[in-house]
């Protein structure tokens, strides 16, 4: 059953569009993040759930309640901030309390509820420290347990990770996630960051200029993105203009080099361009094995990531980039060789414009 | 630090304090010189005595902590507004709250003895047209020490996490801003508490008891006395606004989450 419906919403500001015919319904329990660039209106699309902006057009729903026009401190709505917002001049506890304070519930209960969020957030020693003695991810977990005290309908998350450093980023995801799965509460996160939402979402909804560009799992998100912009947002593609040779048998050309993808090319007649992209990963050396495509190609540069050897290489006169795992005992290829690089007709895809 | 920095610091800080202390020293020295030959309290024992001094002093206490009472109800909610709803008027704002130094005092006070000393406005003779008057002069001041304490905190993100915990503006403003500009407020309040115990135009010809136009009328009349006068009145403000800063900080964490 849906739980969170946003309908034909669009927002403008001083007569540009911010956010244009935005639907999307969320199940109970799920996380779902909006990923995409600044000012794809990923933020303003939040904040008209939380009630601090009022669509333009289009309704929100929770439960099937039209709560488009309510106030934002009439809707059972939890958000954390970015700048994780908690009240200086309380303590951790005051701030965990105080929404529960405001619905003036019994001083035993907040007590109780206080207890079980510091618990949730492992940080029962910490109730009565102020937030200045905190760390910055402690005061997020602060400002995470003070939303779920509440026991709001949905959760808000509004870049909640930007301000930490990348180590505690990754530990503090992971926790959020953890916590949103235990209280099975139903989440909306936005990012800018492609890993974090790729890590942490049931679905991700990636933006572009206000407009949705694909709904999907993470999974669909990255293996079979729909549009061009979908496809270079999200991980490192190569790109290329290509012909369609045969839309039946699915064959394009690229530089003269014959390719056949997997794709339905429906639509599409023999010489039309079409923007194909492979994945660096899905690239790989045919003296290893061979797949259904292949291209002759010069070695132009290696760059040693770590885990990951990145390659560079051209192919007619397009740069690619191969990724292949870093294997010790593999010999790699020197700047200049001539190779030939395979992969499967599932790995070409034909991007919509 | 250069040494040569340092010691140039140390010559500009003594002169400040010379600057300000010696005045202050040589009024006192004066006012212990009344009886002849010796250094006596005899000045201070004869302003205590004179009913005018008491009443025209506690009357400029009296007002002073009405001045600040109005200003915060009136500033807090107004620099927060602007600040949260209305940024573009912000620079207006601000020039409204800075013509109290462009008006003169003198006629500012015919202004306010003209439009209220006939009906509709028949308030001429009531000590709230003081206090509104004081409130008016001391609006640069208190507006912008405020202002300042806003600008340290993040109003809007502040505001929004109130409001997604259920919390309506009175209890925003009462409970999460002002706590944490109490400091501001606190020098604004210092400010307009000396701007009223030595304000003499307003409360002389709104014909009202305070303290300067006591005092002045104790120069026309006494050598030592009046500076007698005002080293109380340095005293007892700066007692008064001790116990203010006393009351108002509470514990230390909670000022320096303020910030």
């Amino acid at each position: 059953m849906t739980h969170l419906s946003l309908v034909n919403v669009c927002k403008q500001f001083a007569g540009a569009s911010a956010v244009c015919d935005f639907n999307l319904d969320v199940e109970k329990g799920e996380f779902v993040s909006f990923l995409g660039p600044s000012g794809c209106g990923k933020t303003t699309t939040l904040r008209m759930i939380a009630g601090f902006e009022v669509p333009t057009t289009g309704k929100v729903t929770i439960d099937d309640v039209d709560i488009t026009s309510k106030a934002p401190n009439q809707r059972n709505v939890g958000m954390v901030f970015q700048a994780y917002a908690l009240f200086p001049n309380m303590t951790v506890a005051q701030n965990i309390g105080f929404g529960l304070q405001i619905r003036k519930e019994p001083k035993g209960a907040i007590k109780e509820r206080v207890e079980e969020m510091l618990s949730l957030i492992h940080l029962e020693k910490k109730g009565n420290s102020y937030p200045y003695q905190l760390s910055g991810g402690q005061q997020q977990r602060v400002a995470l347990a003070r939303a779920l005290a509440n026991r709001p309908q949905v959760l808000l998350l509004d870049e909640p990770l930007s301000a930490l450093d990348a180590k505690i980023r990754v530990s503090l995801r992971a926790e959020i996630r953890a916590i949103q799965r235990k209280l099975g509460i139903t989440a909306i996160y936005v990012t800018h960051d492609q890993e974090e939402a790729l890590s942490i979402s049931d679905r991700i909804v990636v933006m572009f200029e206000g407009k949705i560009e694909q709904v999907g799992s993470p999974f669909e998100i990255y293996n079979f993105p729909k549009t061009a912009f979908v496809a270079s947002f999200v991980g490192t593609l190569n790109t290329a203009t290509a012909e369609v040779l045969d839309p039946a048998e699915r064959l394009i050309t690229m530089d003269g080099v014959r390719l056949q993808s997997a794709e339905v090319m429906e639509g599409l007649n023999k010489g039309d361009k079409v923007s194909i992209a492979i994945r660096p990963e899905r690239l790989s050396f045919s003296a290893l094995e061979k797949k259904a495509n292949l291209m002759d190609c010069t070695i132009e540069n290696i760059t040693f990531l770590g885990s990951v050897v990145r390659i560079q290489v051209t192919i007619g006169s397009t740069r690619f980039y191969m990724d292949t795992f870093n294997n010790p005992f593999l010999e790699l290829p020197k700047i200049g060789d001539r190779e030939q690089v395979t992969c499967s007709r599932e790995a070409v895809l034909v991007l919509k414009a | 630090m250069k040494r040569g920095g340092k010691v140039w610091s140390w010559f500009w800080m003594i002169l400040g304090i010379l600057y300000f202390f010696l005045p202050l020293v040589a009024t006192f020295l004066f006012s212990l010189r009344a009886k002849k030959g010796i250094l006596s309290f005899l000045a201070y024992s004869e302003l205590f005595k004179d009913s005018s001094f008491i009443k025209g002093f506690s009357y400029s206490i009296l007002w002073g902590f009405l001045t600040i009472i109005v200003g915060i109800l009136i500033f807090v909610p107004t620099a927060y507004w602007v600040r949260l709803r209305v940024p573009q008027f912000r620079t207006a704002v601000e020039f409204i709250t800075l013509l109290p130094f462009v008006i003169p005092a003198i006629v500012f006070v015919f202004g306010l003895v003209r439009t209220f000393s006939q009906p509709p406005f028949l308030i001429v003779d009531s000590p709230l047209l003081l206090v509104a008057g004081y409130t008016v002069l001391s609006m640069p001041y208190m507006y912008r020490s405020i202002d300042t304490g806003l600008r340290s905190i993040d109003v809007q993100t502040l505001t929004e996490a109130g409001q997604s915990l259920g919390a309506g503006w009175g209890t925003i403003l009462f409970r999460i801003i002002l706590p944490n500009i109490r400091v501001a407020i606190l020098s604004g309040a210092f400010l307009s508490f000396a701007i009223v115990i030595g304000e003499y135009i307003l409360a002389q010809y709104l014909a009202k008891p305070a303290f300067a136009p006591y005092l002045a009328y104790l120069i026309q009349q006494k050598a030592y006395e009046p500076a007698a006068a005002t080293i109380i009145s340095f005293a007892l403000t700066w007692a008064c606004m001790g116990i203010i800063n006393l009351f108002g900080r509470g514990q230390e964490g909670q000022i320096a989450g303020g910030h």
